[in-house]
């Protein structure tokens, strides 16, 4: 194709008729030339759009102008003009020969382009289980992490989250296959890397998430939980576009406690005392002080704010195109003494000239986060504050003495309680955490050929994280142990480096397509720490000095190289189909970890996907069905879930030889370790179905998946006394995990009229089984942790606890309660619960614990979106429901316990004359052991139904028209406001029953969980 | 376009670094990085003398020993220990003490398995290097003898451990083969004694070898056994030794280290140490425990004690001066320690009188510190000789009767009975009388000292008819009891091994 001049194009019609003419002589059949150019919808030439003759293979594309000339043009051909990306056009040539062809961007959801892990391909060519996620539905919500924002939005995935400023999100991909690590891996435009609360979600173009094994084995070693691929915004060919976002929002806990105030708790405690022949504590009888009345949650709880600010500009030129951001974020925490801030910067550009394309996306965060320094007295707020007693005011004169110069209200003899006064806390104990992070990459791209291009891509994360925490005099509990006041700096280093070589490839040889990527990746990760501490705070007039050269007390330091680690691995994929109908995937990817000893260190993970498009079929021919495409994958997958020096033994110099009278250093390898460390293994199956109906104005997905783990991870198992082995036991490969379930989502879209509206549905089940815990000893098929039991043939982590039966109302009851005429609870008393004799030994033990078929694996995960769209105005919705499962109170327990607690104000204790309750009688514990045993904690009296239905987000905006727009010489201008965790169905009475739990074993576990907040915010987009 | 494809290859080659995935821990030394010289060749094989002063091995195994013998008995109120200590009463396999004993002798055969599997490839001076390699094989081959004697058939582990290992039981008469390997090849490798005053302490060629020579005596063949001892008791080893004119210079601390002392564990003080284990901290204890459990009331624990028969059979003879055998109060603190009687003896600073009045308990003494002070405690001082030169000269003598020279025995004998004062024995005595003799010599010369068990195997005199004289033998199954059981602990974890016949 030689390069056409504009003049040519403006002396067609001249050389039309030349070409008449030509023609005439030279052929009998009047095969014409025909010429043109291809454009989009706003007059931007199209390069490299094919057309072709169609039912034919002859065909060009169009040069850089977007213009074309095509030759032995039979004048009654059609041509078929497509351009990735929009919508293709059939054009009749009807003996015309300048052609000025439009195309339309393809809104279509099928052709859409996915980023699989290096290669782009439409998502019409998907042979595996890959969610896409629209980041504007899911910036929708302002949260502090990227997980945080997908909670509901697709099925598979399922996110817990938290409240706290900066906290990050418990996110797990198709059910848990790990004792250990339920973490996907996160690749942030090629750079392999953790999407935390550091980035700035706006900057976010595309988000996919890779469930099977079709395309994240290209991963290989690291890809067992899941792939989260993020592609950030570049920019589009055209003039400078500025865009201006401001979001503001009030942000507060939509459900406390309800507790009782000072005189209500002087009341119960005083019937509680009487009960047990005590007399009541001075605090609530004779020295009772109507003038103290706190109202703890009050104190702690505050109003939260929320800010965030974005300024974008993007552009590009014919060879170049450039997207820079910056933002600023700030969030004041509904609780005092709490906040986060983050600050960012992205440039992200695209320079190519010829053959050669070079770019680089980098980030700049910083973040401050500020919180009470985490010390053996910090306590949990959200148990604390419904602990802590009304009668004890926030600080009282009376508290004031050399431990606690503040005069902070703790518990005291006469008003006994723990808890920790967390109003202390946030002024005694400090933390202010800076992360200083750089993370980007850079790529040459070289396309040396049709079809073939090279690319060279450096990734590299740093990050500096420095933490300042001081602990001032003071106390914030009552009989802590007294320590010295103290600074303590921690710094820590991160980085990581990239560098990959990959080769794509793609080729078409009629209705063959063939394309795939081959290449090598080598990442390094290193982090390291040293600690400052020295005691003895120096504060003079109010003012606190926080270096450590202005304490005067004893240093402490440690420091040392917690991870090291490097990964090299060759990777390749093949994806072949015919005609878009039949689909075979190939993935293989072989990796070297040093986190493994030499004869464990290499692992290959391959895996095979295929498709079929059953609609191109000729037998199917169903008009309403646009298109139908089953989708069957197998692979494996492995994560590392070790430490980086975890095989290697260290030398124990702590041995001693009495030689020569005198102690002489011995060395040796005390501990164990597992040479064959390895890792985690996963082995997934999907089977899936994609469907489009109705003009593709109803799509649908369906998939069922299985997969099994093994030589997952197992730590603590007993070890034999004939190996010798002094010091901590080592890990092992030897447990095993099977995930089954289904997913089903479905979405609807109805364009047709002004008022255009769309809805999202999103359903998944997952069932997990233990397969293998390693070798535990003889008859121990079962892991155990104080509340759950994961044993083989059953979840993982589920609960275990004593069973109770109700209330024992009379002595009858309890001598009836007998194992051939021995009480089984002989200091039960009328009002206190009955437990139970599950292994009928004649009494109440741990041995009584039991398996209930109560779960903290949902049964069903939902997620409802709804989106509509009226002149100017739009509204959205977005639904969580999540169905099935069980959550142990742990906060409630403490308040049903009576002891040094106050008490919910709808508590209903037990009398001779109050028998219909579901409280036990209330008393004081000692020397009392049937109320001891009522507030056991491993009984299931705490555990609650879990359900929930959730309103995540509801947005209503307003985007001006251009009308106005022009008059402000604005391109855009939308205002919205929103509400977020607007309101919550549930039965749980705890404050929020979407609960992270207590790591994997006991996911279920709220111990003071931090609530998710209910924000309100109104914004603006402005752009230019 | 061909130089772009030679670039590529290049680097895509450039990249296979296996070496660059060998990234050792900075922050502690690792096995990796250890077994690289001399110094790190010496401080793995002292880690092996550490384990003689944890508590299993230096307090509850020589307890083992003497309790479940006819000498020793336990009337400790901890029921539980009393029993498996003399009574051959122990229902839980686990039961935390003998358990000890079973664990600290492993863990010393760990430590001597990383000594013998890192050395050869040390480079250094060679003759150093096999002496060290001399003192792993003597410990590993000890700690074996102590399984053998106590367990039986037990796991051999000759490897460093791994995790994953699940050997089989090996018969006993294997375990033997095993300790016999070790424990030659020790003796071919150690030097009769040490220059270096800072070497004190470390295994010899003689304490080899006599190790050995018991070995050999406990499954029978005491042809071998004689070769063993040759050396130390009439070749050129046997200038090295002799025995003290005072019989108690072997349990002073005044007199360590002494002539007659062929093994001997050191223990010495340290006031600030806050645990027993000797991993956890350099700061630990390494002393020895047993005087506090040896104590008398009001002094120590009393968990084992001695049985009265034995103080008859010192009667039976005197010195050629007339005089009470002077083993006798050395032996044992009762009413008689001093021959005045209960009100003279003097127990700690107080009479015997004082503390028991009449009381006819006998306590074991050779272990305990009233020869320099007045308490006991976790921290004791007097070394351990666990194996005397007496001992070597009537194991020669035993030897040589059990081959048909018991004309020659006679001298080995006659040289220990004279230290003590005794007159020569009169010869002619058959095989079996002699045999006889040397029971009751041994009883004489060496109760208290962590070896009647082991004789009384050897002997086969271990069985129930010794009831007549510790009633915990009431008790004794034969067939079951002359082995301890496994701890359940392993056999739960490795379906390999065996439990011992009848527990």
């Amino acid at each position: 194709m030689k390069k056409k001049s504009l003049s040519f194009i403006i002396n067609a019609p001249s050389l039309l008729l030349f070409f008449l003419l030509f023609v005439c002589h030279s052929f009998s059949q009047n095969q014409i030339t025909i010429s043109g150019s291809v454009k989009d919808t706003e007059g931007v030439p199209l390069a490299g759009a094919n057309i072709l003759i169609a039912n034919s293979s002859v065909g060009t594309s169009t040069d850089f102008d977007g213009n074309f000339q095509l030759n032995n043009v039979s004048p009654n051909a059609k041509l078929d003009v497509s351009y990735m990306g929009y919508i293709n056009k059939v054009i009749s040539v009807n003996g015309k020969v300048l052609f000025n062809i439009l195309l339309e961007l393809n809104n279509s959801f099928l052709d859409e382009v996915v980023v699989i892990g290096y290669q782009t391909i439409k998502k019409r060519d998907l042979t595996g289980a890959t969610s896409l996620i629209d980041p504007d539905i899911s910036n929708k919500n302002i949260t502090n992490s990227l997980a945080e924002s997908l909670q509901g939005l697709t099925a598979g995935v399922t996110v817990r989250n938290g409240g706290q400023p900066g906290q990050n999100s418990q996110i797990e991909i198709r059910g848990t296959s790990s004792f250990v690590n339920s973490n996907p891996l996160y690749v942030i435009d090629g750079m392999i890397a953790d999407a935390n609360q550091t980035i700035n979600n706006n900057d976010i173009e595309s988000i996919q998430i890779l469930k099977d094994a079709s395309a994240a084995a290209i991963y290989g070693s690291r890809a067992a939980n899941g792939v989260v691929i993020i592609t950030t915004k570049s920019g589009k060919a055209g003039p400078l576009k500025l865009s201006i976002s401001f979001n503001t929002g009030v942000q507060n806990i939509p459900k406390t406690w309800s507790l009782m105030n000072s005189r209500q708790f002087a009341d119960m405690q005083t019937t509680s005392f009487i009960n047990s022949g005590l007399t009541p504590p001075l605090s609530v009888g004779a020295n009772f002080n109507p003038n103290i009345d706190t109202d703890w949650q009050d104190e702690i709880i505050r109003m939260g704010l929320t800010k965030d600010f974005n300024i974008s500009a993007s552009g590009g030129g014919e060879s170049s195109s450039y997207f820079l951001s910056g933002s600023h974020f700030e969030n004041k925490g509904v609780l005092i003494g709490r906040s986060f801030k983050r600050s960012t910067l992205r440039v992200n550009t695209e320079l190519s000239r010829g053959k050669v394309t070079i770019g680089e996306n980098i980030l700049l965060s910083n973040s401050n986060t500020k919180q009470p320094l985490g010390s053996f007295d910090t306590g949990n707020p959200f148990f604390d504050m419904t602990v802590m007693l009304p009668v004890i005011p926030v600080r009282g004169d009376d508290f004031i003495n050399d431990l606690n110069p503040g005069g902070w209200g703790i518990g005291n003899n006469d008003a006994v309680t723990f808890a920790k006064n967390q109003v202390a806390v946030a002024d005694i104990l400090r933390e202010k955490i800076n992360f200083a992070k750089i993370i980007g990459n850079a790529f040459v791209k070289v396309d040396f050929l049709k079809g073939l291009s090279y690319k060279f891509n450096v990734g590299v994360e740093a990050s500096y994280d420095f933490s300042k925490g001081i602990r001032r005099n003071g106390v914030t509990q009552f009989n802590a142990a007294q320590r010295p006041s103290f600074i303590a700096d921690n710094r820590s280093g991160f980085k990581s480096f990239l560098i990959e070589h990959t080769l794509n490839f793609n080729k078409r040889l009629g209705k063959h397509n063939i394309n795939g990527v081959v290449g090598v990746s080598d990442q390094q990760t290193k982090r390291d720490f040293s600690l400052a501490v020295r005691t003895d705070i120096s504060e003079v007039n109010g003012q606190i000095f926080t270096e450590i050269n202005s304490a005067t007390g004893t240093s402490t330091s440690e420091g040392g190289i917690t991870d090291h680690y490097r990964t090299f691995g060759y990777l390749g994929r093949v994806n072949y189909d015919y005609d878009n109908k039949y689909y075979l995937t190939l993935t293989g990817r072989l990796d070297s970890d040093s986190r493994f000893s030499k004869d464990n260190r290499t692992g290959f993970f391959p895996s095979i996907a295929g498709s079929w498009r059953i609609i191109k079929e000729d037998f199917f021919d169903v008009p309403w069905i646009n298109d139908l495409k089953f989708n069957a994958s197998y692979g494996e997958l492995g994560i590392v879930t070790l430490g980086s020096f975890d095989w290697q033994g260290t030398i124990n110099n702590n041995t001693i030889a009495i030689l020569g009278n005198i102690p002489q250093v011995g060395s040796y390898q005390a501990s164990l370790v597992n040479p064959d460390l390895r890792w985690e293994n996963r082995k997934t199956q999907n089977f899936g179905l994609e469907t489009s109906l109705f003009d593709n104005s109803l799509k649908g997905s369906m998939a069922y998946y299985n997969t099994l783990s093994e030589d997952a991870l197992v730590t603590n198992l007993p070890i034999a006394l004939y190996l010798g082995n002094l010091g901590g036991t080592p890990p092992v490969n030897a447990g095993s995990i099977r995930n089954t379930g289904f997913e089903f989502e479905a979405s609807y879209k109805n364009t047709v009229n002004d008022f255009k509206w769309n809805v999202g549905f999103n359903l998944t089940t997952n069932k997990n089984r233990v397969e293998e815990v390693g070798n535990r000893g003889e008859g121990i098929d079962y892991i155990q942790t104080g509340l759950t039991r994961s044993k083989v043939g059953q979840p993982l982590g589920q609960w275990y606890l004593l069973k109770t039966d109700g209330i024992f109302q009379n002595e009858a009851e309890i001598d009836a309660h007998n194992l051939n005429g021995n009480l089984i609870q002989p200091f039960a008393q009328p009002g206190d619960i009955r437990f139970t004799d599950v292994d009928g030994d004649g009494s109440i033990t741990d041995e009584d614990r039991d398996f209930s078929g109560s779960s903290p694996w949902p049964t069903l995960q939902t997620g409802l979106q709804f989106g509509a769209n009226y002149k100017g105005f739009d509204l959205s919705l977005q639904f969580v429901g999540i169905f099935g499962n069980e959550i142990f109170n742990s906060v409630r327990r403490e308040l049903d316990s009576y002891q040094n607690t106050n008490f919910r104000s709808d508590i209903n204790p037990w009398t001779p004359s109050n028998t219909n309750t579901s409280d036990p009688r209330i008393g004081v514990s000692l020397n009392d052991q049937g109320l001891v045993d009522n507030a056991r904690f491993a009984s299931d009296r705490w555990l609650e139904d879990g359900s929930y239905l959730r309103l995540r987000n509801i947005q209503l905006g307003y985007s001006y028209n251009d009308a106005l727009l022009n008059k402000l010489g604005v391109s855009g201008l939308k205002i919205y406001a929103s509400g977020q965790n607007l309101f919550t169905i549930t039965d749980y009475s705890g404050l929020d029953p979407d609960v992270q739990g207590n790591g994997i074993l006991e996911r279920g576990v709220d111990n003071g969980n931090w609530p998710s907040s209910r924000i309100i915010s109104i914004g603006l987009n402005v752009e230019f | 376009m061909k130089n772009l494809i030679i670039i590529i290859v290049l680097t895509f080659g450039f990249f296979s670094c296996e070496d660059e995935l060998d990234i050792v821990n900075p922050n502690a030394l690792t096995n990796e990085s250890f077994w690289q010289n001399e110094s790190d060749a010496i401080k793995g094989i002292n880690s092996c003398y550490s384990t003689l002063h944890r508590p299993g091995f230096s307090r509850w195994q020589p307890m083992a020993y003497d309790l479940r013998s006819d000498v020793g008995a336990s009337f400790s109120p901890w029921s539980d220990l009393a029993n498996a200590m003399n009574n051959f009463i122990q229902s839980d396999s686990n039961f935390g003490p003998i358990v000890d004993i079973y664990f600290d002798n492993y863990a010393g055969i760990f430590r001597a398995n990383q000594v013998i599997a890192n050395l050869p490839d040390i480079e250094m001076d060679e003759q150093l290097k096999s002496r060290i390699l001399g003192e792993a094989y003597f410990f590993r081959g000890m700690h074996y003898y102590h399984l053998a004697s106590l367990w039986g058939n037990v796991a051999l582990q000759l490897e460093p451990s791994s995790p994953t290992d699940l050997p089989l039981t090996s018969l006993e008469a294997d375990v033997w083969v095993q300790v016999i390997s070790d424990l030659s090849e020790a003796a071919s490798r150690l030097p009769y004694s040490y220059n270096d005053y800072n070497d004190q302490g470390r295994i010899t060629k003689g304490g080899a070898s006599a190790l050995l020579g018991k070995a050999y005596m406990q499954i029978q063949d005491y042809s071998n056994a004689k070769l063993a001892l040759d050396d130390i008791v009439v070749g050129s080893g046997a200038s090295n030794y002799d025995l003290m004119p005072d019989y108690y210079d072997n349990f002073k601390i005044t007199s360590e280290f002494n002539i007659e002392s062929v093994i001997e564990w050191s223990y010495i003080d340290n006031p600030t140490e806050i645990t027993d284990n000797d991993v956890a901290t350099a700061n630990h204890n390494y002393g020895t425990s047993i005087g506090q459990f040896y104590g008398p009331p009001g002094i120590g624990f009393t968990d084992g004690e001695a049985l009265r028969w034995v103080v008859g059979e010192f009667e039976i003879e005197t010195t050629v001066a007339n005089e009470r055998d002077p083993r006798l109060p050395v032996t044992f603190l009762y009413d008689y320690t001093d021959e005045f009687g209960p009100a003279s003896t003097l127990v700690y600073g107080q009479t015997f009188q004082q503390r028991y009045g009449n009381n006819n308990r006998v306590f074991l003494r050779k272990f305990l510190h009233d020869h320099i002070r007045d308490f006991e405690g976790f921290r004791g001082i007097n070394n351990y000789r666990f194996i005397r030169y007496s001992d070597v000269l009537l194991m020669y003598a035993e030897c040589l009767n059990a081959t048909g020279a018991t004309g020659d025995a006679y001298q080995y004998v006659d040289r220990v009975r004279d230290r003590a004062g005794l007159a020569p024995l009169p010869t002619g005595m058959s095989q079996q009388d002699f045999l006889e003799q040397i029971k009751h010599e041994r009883l004489l010369e060496l109760t208290g000292e962590g070896h009647r068990f082991n004789d009384l195997k050897r002997w086969g005199d271990l069985n129930s008819s010794l009831s007549s004289k510790d009633s915990g033998f009431n008790n004794f199954q034969t067939g079951k009891h002359e082995l301890l059981p496994i701890p359940q602990i392993d056999l739960d974890i490795n379906p390999n091994l065996e439990q011992n016949p009848g527990w």
